[in-house]
């Protein structure tokens, strides 16, 4: 059953024009994921990595193969349907925090319930637990101008897991920060992840962080090579 | 989304009440030219506006204007006239005023007395058909210091009448009216005549009036007002200076939601990034400009208001709530016509510019 993964993709294929040439950057990729699993992706920067967290977040469509979020396949599916996968299936972490600057850092998060029609006194509740676990809880009412890069970081992880998504995609998410505080950033994501039992593709640069996940991957010519773990 | 759309807009004060004083100012000229429009038309035509009369059977070479229509007494006979129509006689004359070296401008208006056409007196008293040489002022003419009992001398025929009253807010092209009966009428004309025969209900009798007087016809009160001298010119000036204005703010309010939107593009994009609806951004643009819109109305009626209450009395202005509504109507419909525009970018802004890639 492929509905067991809450994220698959089959044969993805990705092209760009490029001049008169035509870049291939990723190539009859397929990819499966479960739920529990905490998978970082490595590899040069240009590789294609962004391109394919794009994909299997459904903000970026492929010129070939299928992306399939919890067992319904996405291609072919409508703006608006997109949207919606995005806002109640996926939590995305950006290389930026991304948060919406006219709001303080829980409208933030209730922003997200809202456009999900979840708002209620209990998701409010769930929230504030979110902030606390993410150490926000006293800046809850700051605005990200507001707020330090890493917590603005902390927020926008937060904000991922409002609407109990299956599946948590995070592109670079320590990029900006230190090395003591990617680490903190990371540890989060994964306590996180295992605590709500998620599924999670982590991109990064940062090796300190890979003990951390279940497997590992690397870019490579438009594809997905699993490293054995014995060669970490 | 209505909280989302507030939040907005307070947390970008600045570019919000840029918005909000644009909107503010056009609506408020818009409407402050159409309380002069209207006070100047006022001003210059009171007496025909304010008539109680449907329509006005004029002479054929006339064009339209009562001032230079002539109809001969001879061809209607007095048993025409009804409680329903009447008789006006016009003429454009200045008048020398007693013991004094002043000269007045007045249209004189002859009527049957106790008519329709004839004038509440506010001072004073009411014309009289049994008493010649009296006359009924526009009150704008006490300011030149008439006073009841004082004599005026009509220029062209020498003949003294006596002011027996005043009446208010009787104006023909910018003068002040002075009412006389058709008995001081024939004193002053040599040749007499009717200028018009008015009607105040349209009837079947109306028949009978062309069938008389070959070279004449009628026409409706709206085409007599509009015959008036200088009357059109200068509501077609004022109508142009508004349409004017309308043109432009349909630019400004374009651009500027325009400009705005773009520079809002990256974060409709990371909007729709994290599961938000291309209609519900369009929907909640559309209500900031919504709310935008009426909140600037508001003050500039507010503001309209207060203009008319300070203005000084001789400034005509009228504040005409029905006219205000209109052309506050046409003001949303410019406004979240110009907000569609921004439709256009929140449909282009593409999620994927929260990967943060710079293109
Ligand atoms: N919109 C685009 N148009 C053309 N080329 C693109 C576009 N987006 C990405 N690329 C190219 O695709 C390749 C992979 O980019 P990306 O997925 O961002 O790599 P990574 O995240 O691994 O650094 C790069 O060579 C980049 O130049
Ligand atoms: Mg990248």
């Amino acid at each position: 059953m492929q509905s067991q993964y809450p994220l698959s993709l089959k044969s993805v294929t990705k092209m760009y024009e490029d001049g008169d040439k035509t870049a291939i950057i990723l190539k009859d990729l397929s990819f499966n994921i479960k739920n529990g699993e905490m998978i970082a992706i490595i590899g040069p920067s240009g590789s294609g990595k962004s391109t394919f967290l794009s994909i299997a977040g459904a903000l970026l469509t492929p010129d070939d193969g299928e992306v399939i979020v919890n067992g319904v396949t996405i291609n072919n599916c409508n703006e608006s349907d997109k949207a919606n996968v995005r806002l109640n299936q996926i939590g995305y972490i950006f290389q930026t925090s991304n948060l919406v600057p006219y709001l303080n850092v829980e409208e933030n998060l209730f922003f997200v319930l809202k456009m999900a029609k979840q708002w209620s006194v209990a998701s409010k509740e769930f929230c504030h637990l979110l902030l606390e676990k993410v150490g926000l809880l006293n800046r809850a009412k700051h605005y990200p101008y507001q707020l330090s890069g890493g917590e603005k970081q902390r927020a926008a992880i937060a904000r991922a897991f409002v609407n109990h998504p299956e599946i948590i995609l995070a592109d670079e998410p320590t990029a900006s920060l230190d090395s003591s505080r990617s680490l903190a950033v990371m540890e989060l994501i994964s306590n996180m992840v295992k605590q709500y039992n998620k599924a999670a593709i982590i991109v990064t640069h940062d090796e300190q962080i890979l003990p951390l996940c279940d497997r590992i991957f690397t870019m490579k010519d438009g594809n997905l090579v699993e490293k054995e773990r014995e060669f970490i | 989304m209505l909280s989302h759309s507030i939040k907005e807009m307070i947390f970008y004060k600045v570019r919000y009440l840029l918005i909000l004083f644009i909107l503010f100012f056009i609506a408020s000229l818009v409407f402050i030219i159409n309380g002069l429009a209207n006070g100047l038309s006022m001003d210059n035509a009171s007496s025909i506006k304010k008539m109680n009369a449907e329509s006005f059977f004029l002479d054929k070479d006339s064009e339209n204007r009562i001032d230079r229509s002539k109809l001969t007494m001879g061809e209607i006979s007095e048993d025409d006239f009804s409680a329903n129509m009447q008789p006006l006689g016009i003429s454009m004359t200045s008048m020398g005023i007693e013991k004094s070296d002043k000269d007045i401008e007045v249209t004189l208006m002859a009527i049957n007395s106790a008519s329709f056409l004839e004038p509440i007196a506010k001072e004073g008293k009411g014309l009289s058909n049994k008493k010649v040489n009296e006359v009924v002022l526009d009150d704008s003419l006490k300011q030149e210091g008439i006073k009841l009992g004082q004599k005026l001398r009509d220029e062209k025929s020498g003949v003294w009448l006596e002011v027996i009253g005043f009446t208010s807010n009787q104006t023909f092209s910018h003068t002040p009216v002075a009412f006389i009966t058709f008995d001081t009428w024939k004193e002053i004309n040599l040749e007499p005549f009717y200028s018009a025969i008015v009607v105040q209900n349209s009837s079947d009798s109306m028949e009978d009036i062309s069938n008389k007087v070959n070279d004449g016809g009628w026409i409706e009160k709206e085409f007599v007002v509009k015959g008036i001298p200088g009357y059109e010119a200068e509501q077609n000036s004022l109508f142009m200076m508004l349409a004017f204005l309308i043109v432009i703010a349909v630019f400004v309010l374009g651009a500027f939601f325009y400009i705005m939107t773009i520079q809002k593009t990256n974060q409709f994009g990371i909007l729709k990034a994290i599961g938000a609806k291309t209609a519900y951004l369009c929907k909640s643009t559309l209500l900031q400009v919504m709310i935008l819109t009426m909140i600037s109305l508001i003050a500039a009626v507010g503001f309209t208001w207060a203009i008319f209450l300070v203005l000084p009395e001789d400034i005509p202005f009228l504040f005409d709530p029905i006219q205000i509504a209109k052309f506050s109507g046409i003001i949303a419909i410019v406004s979240i016509f110009g907000s569609l525009l921004s439709t256009f970018n929140i449909i282009q802004a593409d999620p994927i510019q929260a990967m943060g890639r710079v293109e």
